[in-house]
Parts: C-alpha cells; sequence; structure tokens
C-alpha cells in the first residue's frame, strides 16, 4: 500500500464524519449590487486607508501626466509595456522587463503595472500572472503604481472569484495585493515595505 | 513538578514576558473586535464557514482525492507523507532531483511541526526563513511562541540584540530600522534561493488552488523567484469551492491581525504557464498525514476545522500569562492544548487540556466556533484515568467512596469542618493545613460555617 492508500484508509475507518458536529447554516445576505461610481469611491476610501496613494485622472492624458511625475527619473520595471492601459507603455523609456535576469529587475526603483481587476470592499489589485506581466514587477521595487481602469473595479473578492474562476484555475498565480507591504513582527510597531513595495500608488483612469 | 509545571513557573516568573504578553495580546483583541465591525453579518459568514470546514472533514477523503486529481491536472506534483520522516524524505528527494541547494522558507506552522529545517540543513541544505518573526527566531536558534505573532516573546531591544549578534548589524532598538536590515539580508536570500518552500492556509478543492496569505510578501518572493516551490499542508486545509474560500478570507485576516484581509492572497494553481515571465518551473505539494487521520478517529476531530488565525491566545487567560513556549510544542494557547495531545498522543501531554480555566473565551472569538472548552474536557477525561498521579487518583477514589455515602459524608464533612474553622481568623483561613497548604499559598479560603445547611434545617423543625 501507498502512503496515500494508508492515509485514505485510516480517514475512512476512522468515521470522523459520524462525531464532528453537524452545523446548520443561515441563509447569507445577499449582497446589495453596487454601481460603477459606488465601487470607484469605495475602492479610493479602502486603499486610502491602507495608505496607498490614490490618482483619479479623468482623462488619458492626465493619466500619462500622473504617471511620469511619479516615475520621475526612477530606475523602471515594467509589465510589457504593450500591455500596459490607457497606451501608457508609450511612456517609458527602455524600461527593465519581467524577462530580464532576477539580479537586474532587483535594481528598479520602481515597478509599473495595470491589473486585471480591483476589489472596492478591500482595496485590492488583482493580477494575474501571465506572457508580459511578470510577477515581480509589483513586488521587487519598493515602490509599485498601479493604472486601474475604472470599468475593472468590482464589489467584492466573491465578485472576482465568480467571475474569473477559470482564469485563476488556468493561471500559475493570482495575486490580490492589498496595500503596501508590512510587518508588526517587532512589539506590533507597524513597518512598510519589509520584502514587498514599501509604498503603492494606484491610478485610476477612465 | 512535571516538565510542563516547569515550564509555566519558568514564565510565570519572567516580567518581562508578562509585560510583552499583556501588551500585544491586548493590542490584538482590540484590533479584532474592530474589524468584525466592519463585516456585515459576521454571525452568518461564520456559520457558513464553520459548516464548509466540518462538511469538508466529514467527506475527507472523497475531496483529498478529488482535490489531488485537480492539482494534477493543473500541472502541480502531488506526495503524500504519512508522517515527519516521510515528509523529510520527499522534500529532500525534490531538492535532490532539481539540484537544490539553497532554500528560501515562508512560514508555515507544520514545517515547524515536524521539525523540517533541521534535517535539511542535516543533509547539506542552507535553508532561511523569510517572515521577519521566523528569521529573528531561527538567528535566535529560539522557537516562535504564537502562530501568528512568532516573536510575542521578545522586545525590541531583544531583536536588536539578537541581530547585532548574529548578522553583525549595529546595535539599534528601532524596529523600522531592524526590518531595513532584515530586507537586505533577506532579499539576497530570495534572490539566490533554488527553491521556496511554504505551507498553504487552505486548498481549494474544485479548482486545484493553494491559497497563502502573507502581510509581508515574503510568501510571494519565494513562491516567484526560485526554481522550485514546495507546498507543505496538512491535510485538512480543504475548502471545496473559491465561494468558501472568500468566507474563510473574510474571518482569517479580522481574527488574526485585525485586518480585511492581509497585504498579499496569492492564489496558487500551478508551475510557469507557457510563455509566463517567470515563475517556478516545478510546484510540489506535499499532503501531510503526521496524527491528522488519528485525531480524525477521536471525538476530538472538530479541531481541524482549526484555521490557524491565533485568536485563541490572544484572549485565553492562561496563554496570555504563561506565554507560547510553556505548552512545549508548535502550537501553543487553548488550540495546541486540544491539538498537541490530539497530533502526539497524551503520552508527555497530558497536563496540557488542564492549562485553561474552561472560561470559553476562546469559543466565542473563534472564526469557526470550535468548541474548544468541550475538547479539553473530553482530553481531562481520557487522561484522567491513565495520566493522573498514583496518588490523586487514590484521592479522587477515596473521594467519590466518600461522597456517594451520606453517613461517611457528613462524618467527613464535620472532621473537616472543625480542623478548617480551627485555622480560620475573622472568617478567612490565610494558611490552611496539611496538604490544603497548597491552596492557599496564592488565596485565601473563606472558613466554613459553624453549622451545616442540614442542620440548620433540622434545628428550623422541617424534616
Amino acid at each position: 500500500m501507498t502512503a496515500k492508500q494508508r492515509i485514505l484508509a485510516r480517514l475512512q475507518s476512522a468515521r470522523g464524519g459520524s462525531r464532528l458536529p453537524r452545523v446548520e447554516s443561515p441563509a447569507l445576505q445577499a449582497q446589495v449590487p453596487q454601481s460603477a461610481e459606488a465601487c470607484r469611491v469605495r475602492f479610493e476610501v479602502e486603499a486610502a486607508a491602507l495608505g496607498v496613494e490614490c490618482y483619479v485622472e479623468s482623462s488619458v492624458a492626465g493619466v500619462h501626466v500622473r504617471l511620469a511625475k511619479l516615475i520621475d527619473a526612477r530606475r523602471v520595471l515594467s509589465w510589457d509595456p504593450a500591455q500596459l492601459p490607457y497606451a501608457a507603455g508609450g511612456l517609458l523609456r527602455a524600461p527593465i522587463q519581467g524577462t530580464a535576469g532576477r539580479t537586474e529587475q532587483a535594481t528598479a526603483e520602481i515597478g509599473v503595472t495595470g491589473c486585471d481587476a480591483a476589489v472596492a470592499e478591500t482595496g485590492s489589485l488583482v493580477m494575474f500572472s501571465g506572457p508580459g506581466r511578470s510577477r515581480t514587477i509589483s513586488l521587487l521595487p519598493p515602490f509599485h503604481v498601479a493604472l486601474v481602469d475604472r470599468a475593472n473595479i468590482l464589489f467584492s473578492m466573491a465578485d472576482v472569484f465568480e467571475r474569473y474562476r477559470e482564469r485563476i484555475r488556468a493561471s500559475a498565480s493570482c495575486t490580490f495585493i492589498t496595500g503596501p507591504s508590512r510587518t508588526a513582527d517587532i512589539e506590533l510597531t507597524l513597518t512598510l515595505g519589509i520584502h514587498g513595495p514599501g509604498r503603492v500608488a494606484v491610478i485610476i483612469g477612465p | 513538578m512535571s516538565t510542563f509545571q516547569l515550564r509555566v513557573h519558568r514564565a510565570l516568573d519572567d516580567s518581562k514576558l508578562a509585560g510583552a504578553l499583556a501588551n500585544v495580546s491586548a493590542q490584538l483583541r482590540t484590533r479584532r473586535t474592530l474589524a468584525f465591525q466592519s463585516l456585515p453579518d459576521a454571525d452568518a459568514v461564520r456559520d457558513h464557514a464553520r459548516k464548509a470546514k466540518l462538511d469538508t472533514l466529514r467527506d475527507l477523503p472523497a475531496h483529498l482525492a478529488t482535490f489531488e486529481a485537480n492539482l494534477r491536472a493543473n500541472g502541480v506534483h502531488v506526495h503524500w507523507a504519512e508522517h515527519a520522516e516521510d515528509c523529510h524524505r520527499i522534500v529532500l528527494e525534490i531538492a535532490a532531483q532539481h539540484q537544490v541547494r539553497r532554500v528560501a522558507k515562508a512560514k508555515s506552522m507544520v514545517s515547524e511541526e515536524i521539525h523540517l529545517n533541521e534535517s535539511l540543513e542535516r543533509a547539506g541544505l542552507e535553508v532561511v526563513e523569510t517572515d521577519l518573526g521566523e528569521y529573528i527566531v531561527q538567528l535566535a536558534g529560539d522557537r516562535p511562541s504564537h502562530i501568528v505573532a512568532p516573536i510575542i516573546h521578545m522586545t525590541r531591544a531583544d531583536v536588536g540584540r539578537v541581530m547585532h549578534d548574529r548578522i553583525h548589524t549595529p546595535m539599534t532598538d528601532d524596529p523600522a530600522t531592524l526590518g531595513r536590515f532584515a530586507r537586505e539580508k533577506l532579499r539576497q536570500v530570495f534572490l539566490d534561493a533554488d527553491m521556496g518552500i511554504t505551507g498553504a492556509n487552505f486548498g481549494v478543492v474544485d479548482t486545484g488552488t493553494i491559497c497563502l496569505v502573507t502581510n509581508e510578501g515574503n510568501g510571494r518572493m519565494v513562491t516567484t523567484l526560485p526554481r522550485v516551490h514546495v507546498v507543505l499542508m496538512g491535510i485538512e486545509k480543504l475548502v471545496p469551492t473559491l465561494a468558501d474560500l472568500d468566507r474563510l478570507l473574510k474571518l482569517l485576516a479580522r481574527s488574526a491581525t485585525g485586518q480585511k484581509l492581509t497585504a498579499y492572497t496569492t492564489l496558487i494553481s500551478g508551475p510557469r504557464r507557457g510563455g509566463d515571465d517567470g515563475g517556478p518551473e516545478a510546484v510540489h505539494v506535499v499532503l501531510i498525514d503526521n496524527g491528522r487521520s488519528r485525531l480524525m478517529a477521536s471525538e476530538n476531530a472538530e479541531i481541524l476545522g482549526c484555521i490557524r488565525c491565533g485568536a485563541c491566545m490572544n484572549v485565553c487567560p492562561v496563554y496570555t500569562s504563561i506565554g507560547g513556549h510553556a505548552y512545549g510544542d508548535t502550537y501553543p494557547g487553548p488550540v495546541g492544548a486540544v491539538v498537541t495531545p490530539g497530533l502526539r498522543g497524551l503520552d508527555g501531554w497530558a497536563d496540557l487540556p488542564s492549562a485553561s480555566s474552561l472560561c470559553g473565551a476562546c469559543r466565542d472569538v473563534c472564526p469557526v466556533r470550535l468548541d474548544i472548552p468541550r475538547m479539553l474536557l473530553t482530553l481531562r477525561r481520557d487522561a484522567a484515568p491513565t495520566h493522573a498521579p498514583r496518588w490523586l487518583r487514590l484521592a479522587m477514589a477515596g473521594f467519590a467512596a466518600v461522597v456517594a455515602r451520606p453517613r461517611a459524608y457528613r462524618a467527613a464533612t464535620a472532621v473537616l469542618r472543625r480542623v478548617l474553622r480551627r485555622s480560620a481568623v475573622d472568617g478567612w483561613i490565610r494558611q490552611a493545613p496539611g496538604p490544603g497548604r497548597a491552596w492557599t499559598t496564592a488565596r485565601d479560603l473563606v472558613a466554613p460555617a459553624s453549622t451545616t445547611f442540614q442542620q440548620a434545617w433540622r434545628d428550623r423543625g422541617v424534616r
């Protein structure tokens, strides 16, 4: 018998089921549908509470100006520029990309990404891994800027799970980023940017 | 005194520990309370989460089989480990197969439970813990004392001293500076690692997905940069669907740290796909029993629904007095007092179920409403005939014989009443005679009344 067979056989004979308490669960409140505008506002409030800088731009030009200002003279690590929304890739001059060696990627001072969805209720950014969208970009640099299309802000994590079930399964990874990297291991004193970015900015475009 | 009692006394004598525990646990309690205010419908969410966990456990073999099939379909290698040694061997085989020398680990309670690091190091691998708290613990040669806040027992000065002594950072007790030192050291570890090892907070059966929550980002680093990712998970970690996962995630961070969600919630459904930039080439999942199937056969199978949030520790009057090390094993606090004897057996751990006042605070805060006091009583009952000291068993048999016979009971209480009243001053006994002395070292005993209730009843002429 293999280890698997022995474990399963023990579980079968354990009949743990018969001794576990039975639970009746009451109906959950249905989620109240939220307008796109309400979702955007809630996202901003939640993200700001986490220490995320939120910029709402009503035009593509505005997005470009904001992004250029945030990048300033920093060395950029970016998604494949062609995959950035609002044609923002055109602004980047020879950024390091996810295909570069890790050590080179680790020298970047700012990571520029889009995102696949955002969650209003928690202020989270949802990022799937994929070609041209290395997971390192939102992780290695000390500063992460994400471009968010306001149409992609869903209300809850449950909404994301419902809409993207197949994509979650098909992608190597799907990450919900909820604020900057943080630790409170030493006397519960909050320290940002312990391993991931300590500064996160979101530009919400038209 | 048992080794457990020795550890308790050592902890109670440590005033620095008492201060650290009081401060951190009070903060975590408050944060949890506030966080639940932001969860509409919290009671129903808890019921659903409890149901999801317990129903999955009831039908665990079928769920494990489906989970394995879905993992394999996603390109994940699946291994089964019956006990610690099995798991060590499997991880070493994976390391050999991928020519691994350097291992970066994210926090994993099950890896502590099976003492994996020692085994990997003996085999010549370099293993570094990358969660800040766990890193300090590793540098200090210490053990974590809380499942969420591993160095709850250390002050900032302790941390500064450990880092100064072990990795020669300039002496400081500023948490932000210490964090920066750790970031610099560990950044290189992430970049150099060949293999990342993590635990799993949940396994989603329906999609074959591993869910991992971290705040620091080390979990993302070790699942992104190294060539190989190994997931160690207990077989009880499954939830059926993403919808169940959503409800459990709503509860986990709120209960653990008072956050709505941790900074990073990572869902891993396999190795890098064709065309992906980066990500591990291979993902291995090791499904670990190590006593869980035995626990499943006991009356305490319910404890396998634990999601390791640590909330029961922060509210426990015993844990917040003695800290995690006194419990002697990986899982401290109320949950540990049930899990440790459940996984390892009562031998050596029979004292743990008594480390509780049965006040029920743990059951009240548990996000999945585990009835920990009931399980502690079950263990006490099981331990009594075999693990209580001989004198206590004899004393209890004597007590039972006396209280079951009214005449003997009346005679015994008459003697006891007289003896105790002789030691009383102003109605209080400050030092009881004989074996009762230990009881009065920490409190006074009220003197018994001069007549018994039955006597008073008879004196009133009622029969």
